[in-house]
């Protein structure tokens, strides 16, 4: 057991591994593996013993309606959220037991959370490379190379708190990308994105997996994880209800969008309540 | 319309108290009739005034003042505090300007606030009327002030609407809120300062000028007709009606404009000029601490947020020693602003809000973890020792007090670094969050989060005074018993508290890194607010 473990002793802390490896072989062979997750909000359970093993060099859409869980799950992977129960292996090491190694391991793209808001784009992505150790002449290398791919440079010394939706996700794609992580775990990446944004991000994103990386990330938008991702897994009510690559789980339904829709058990709803839309003014 | 405005703004009030769990609603209502007891007892106060008719009038013509200005000046600083202020929310209701002008006139007449106002107005009203004929009169202008208050109100806060729901405007509002409470002590210093016969005579001279003033002039029409002033009660009149008539036109050409204008200024921040630190490079103890404390050195510059704090501690521990307290012993004064700037340091992660992530997601070691902490400190007392030992000189210097300069820069030592080390520990075991776009420079914590807030914040100062005893003893002995005391009080100063603040920051940073996940939680509540 490493120096960070987090012991029964600590507030709050889970109960003692017997090893920050896992038993199960597989889990090493995953860039990502979860077994057993639990994480509850008073009565409700938002993410239900899920298991699921994401293969190195994939890219992995998580989908599923509003309140599915799929922002708890990867909040309790990146480390910002501590699971009741369950564990969760990066190339083989815990997350909460060795953050250490996984966190070098990992780019986090969280959904709804700020940047250091006063600082510009290259300052906060410098701030960021040399807060993980890499020398100062390499980080600016880095940065010149993410601004220029992700349409940034023009934004200068402009303050983070200035930029647009589409300029956030971005600076935050860069600062995930920066020390050159094996594993990208993005919430809703390209939520509120504009096209000529989320182009640049998927070019990366393609490029990134083509490359050996292995991409996770959540959307609503089934066109997209269709067209980007090779497997998927789909999320209802805290449990994984469906998982494989894209075209198993797809199955005979004509797109992505139908298989989810039976997928998850949902009915079409009628709109004869609202009649009095169309044929009145009143 | 009017009363579906009234009904709506009291809605409002009663639903925050209905919100409330049976045990803070019984405390806000028992808080609130205190309150109501506290400002009726002022009320009682002022009406006694009637049997000194100069006296009520003098003192009538000064708060009247005093509480337009504050009214006016109320939306600046504290920006959001009612719900119907910002006229926006209005913007896609079929309803006219005029209409929505005088719905919320009247409700904005109901709340806490305008009741307490009322009471203490009334208590005015009996306090100009010293012959029994003069209180319709006054009762007459009393509304009228109070009406005159509501409509500059809310047509300075109509007009900054705009404004304030950008991030620029609301550093301004910081900025002129800062200007505001500086000028209010000076002016208090300056009219504590004068002897009480010069105290009198300036009364007379400012009621006077005052009086020519609309609020003034409402004070002061009561006294005038009792004193057969006819013309200037004329003039009075005519000053109180055309400058509410003023107010009235100017509120309704900025609730036209910003029901047709879009809400929000895009202008943009100056660009920034780098980031303190540039070449330092984390993973060692120290090289972590250089990278944190220079992005916390730049952005205590860069943001308002961070910047006011520093601003009021620097401010008050120059004022307080130099200023308020006469005499020799003044140089012991200096150990409220080394108080202060010692408690900068609390809070350390509410500050980044949800923006804590980056910090989580870089690194799980124990070292970078000390490190972030050590960095976050090297950011308070870099500048704060050199800032607070020059004080401490220069007040001793001035008032003549070096033989007591040892002492007390050896208390003020001991004082800024163990209150620092008290408040790192406290950032991690009682975090709070902060409202990340704030719109008035003194809210400094949400709601639910009130105690723990005053936890961090008075544990800081008390415990780190308690810290800091045995360096305060020995500065003690120096001054009772004989001066090597003082030297002993200077070595304790320089060893024993960096000490504490290291065993402290350690416990802090294992803590921080066991319950990392729980302080974002916590802190992630600032984004909301």
């Amino acid at each position: 057991m490493t120096d960070h473990t987090v012991g029964p002793g600590v507030s709050g802390g889970l109960p003692s591994y017997p090893s920050t490896r896992a038993s199960d072989p597989r889990t090493a062979e995953a860039a990502l593996a979860i077994r057993g997750l639990v994480k509850q909000f008073g009565e409700k359970t938002a993410v239900d013993h899920i298991d699921l093993d994401v293969p190195v060099g994939s890219f992995f859409g998580l989908v599923g309606p509003n309140g599915a869980g799929k922002t708890t799950t990867l909040s309790m992977v990146t480390g910002l959220l501590r699971p009741d129960e369950g564990r969760i292996f990066v190339a083989g090491g815990d997350v909460w037991a060795d953050p250490v190694a996984a966190k070098a391991n990992m780019g986090v793209l969280p959904d709804g959370l700020r940047l250091f808001e006063r600082l510009s784009g290259p300052e906060l992505l410098s701030y960021l490379g040399r807060l993980r150790g890499i020398p100062a002449d390499e980080v600016q290398r880095r940065i010149e190379g993410l601004l220029d791919v992700l349409d940034l440079t023009s934004a200068g010394s402009k303050l983070v708190a200035d930029y647009s939706t589409g300029m956030r996700k971005k600076i935050t794609l860069a600062a995930a990308l920066l020390h050159s992580p094996s594993l990208l775990l993005l919430d809703e990446p390209l939520e509120a994105v504009d096209p000529v944004s989320a182009r640049a991000i998927r070019g990366v994103l393609s490029d990134y997996c083509a490359g050996g990386g292995t991409v996770v990330f959540s959307s609503h938008v089934m066109a997209l994880v269709e067209e980007l991702c090779s497997h998927v897994a789909v999320m209802a009510d805290g449990r994984i209800v469906a998982s494989g690559e894209l075209s198993a789980v797809r199955g005979d339904a004509a797109s992505l969008d139908d298989a989810f829709f039976h997928i998850i058990g949902g009915q079409d709803r009628g709109t004869e309540g609202l009649s009095w839309l169309r044929s009145s003014r009143a | 319309m009017v009363a579906i405005f009234a009904s709506l703004k009291w809605r409002l009030v009663t639903s925050r108290v209905r919100a409330l769990s049976p045990g803070k609603r019984i405390q806000t209502i028992i808080g609130l009739c205190l309150a109501l007891l506290a400002v009726g007892a002022v009320a009682y106060a002022l009406s006694t005034l009637r049997s000194v008719p100069e006296a009520g009038y003098l003192a009538v013509t000064g708060l009247f003042a005093l509480q337009f200005v504050a009214w006016t000046l109320t939306p600046m600083v504290a920006f959001g505090v009612d719900e119907t202020v910002d006229p926006s929310k209005f913007a896609l209701l079929p309803i006219r300007p005029a209409t929505l002008q005088r719905g919320l006139l009247v409700s904005s007449v109901v709340g806490y606030l305008p009741t307490f106002n009322a009471v203490i107005l009334i208590g005015c009203a009996i306090g100009l009327s010293f012959l029994g004929w003069m209180l319709p009169i006054a009762l007459l202008c009393v509304v009228l002030q109070l009406v005159t208050c509501v409509v500059f109100s809310r047509a300075a806060a109509t007009s900054m609407a705009t404004l304030m729901s950008s991030r620029r405007g609301r550093d301004l509002g910081m900025a002129v809120g800062f200007g505001v409470l500086v000028v209010y002590m000076l002016a208090t210093l300056g009219l504590n300062s004068g002897s009480s016969a010069g105290l009198g005579a300036a009364a007379h001279r400012t009621a006077e000028i005052l009086s020519w003033t609309p609020p003034g002039a409402l004070a002061s029409l009561p006294f005038q007709i009792a004193t057969e002033q006819w013309g200037r009660a004329a003039a009075s009149a005519v000053i109180a009606l055309v400058f509410l008539g003023l107010g009235w036109f100017w509120w309704a050409r900025a609730l036209r404009k910003s029901l047709v204008t879009v809400d929000s200024d895009t202008a943009s921040s100056a660009p920034s000029h780098g980031i303190g630190g540039a070449s330092a490079i984390g993973g060692t103890l120290l090289g972590t601490a250089q990278v944190v404390a220079g992005r916390d050195r730049t952005l205590m510059w860069r943001d308002p947020m961070r910047r006011m704090p520093w601003l009021i501690s620097i401010f008050m521990g120059v004022a307080w020693p130099l200023i308020v307290i006469p005499g020799e012993g003044a140089i012991f004064a200096s150990a409220f602003g080394a108080l202060l700037m010692g408690s900068q340091a609390a809070n350390q992660f509410g500050l980044d809000g949800s923006g804590l992530w980056l910090h989580l997601v870089a690194f799980g070691d124990r070292v970078r973890a000390r490190g972030e902490l050590l960095g976050h400190n090297l950011a308070v007392l870099v500048p704060a020792v050199p800032l607070v030992v020059v004080v401490t000189a220069a007040v001793a210097a001035i008032r003549g007090s070096w033989d007591w300069f040892l002492p007390a820069v050896a208390m003020n030592l001991a004082i800024i670094v163990c209150t620092a080390a008290i408040a790192t520990w406290l950032s991690v075991v009682v975090p709070y969050a902060v409202p990340q776009s704030r719109k008035s420079m003194f809210a400094s914590s949400i709601a639910g989060q009130r105690s723990a807030s005053f936890r961090s914040a008075f544990g800081s100062m008390l415990l780190g005074l308690a810290a800091a005893l045995p360096v305060i003893g020995l500065g003690v002995l120096g001054i009772v018993i004989a001066p090597v005391w003082s030297w002993a009080a200077l070595v304790v100063a320089l060893v024993y508290p960096p000490v504490l603040l290291m065993v402290l920051l350690r416990r802090a940073a294992d803590q921080y890194l066991s319950r990392g996940s729980e302080i974002l939680a916590v802190v992630t509540a600032g984004d909301r607010a």
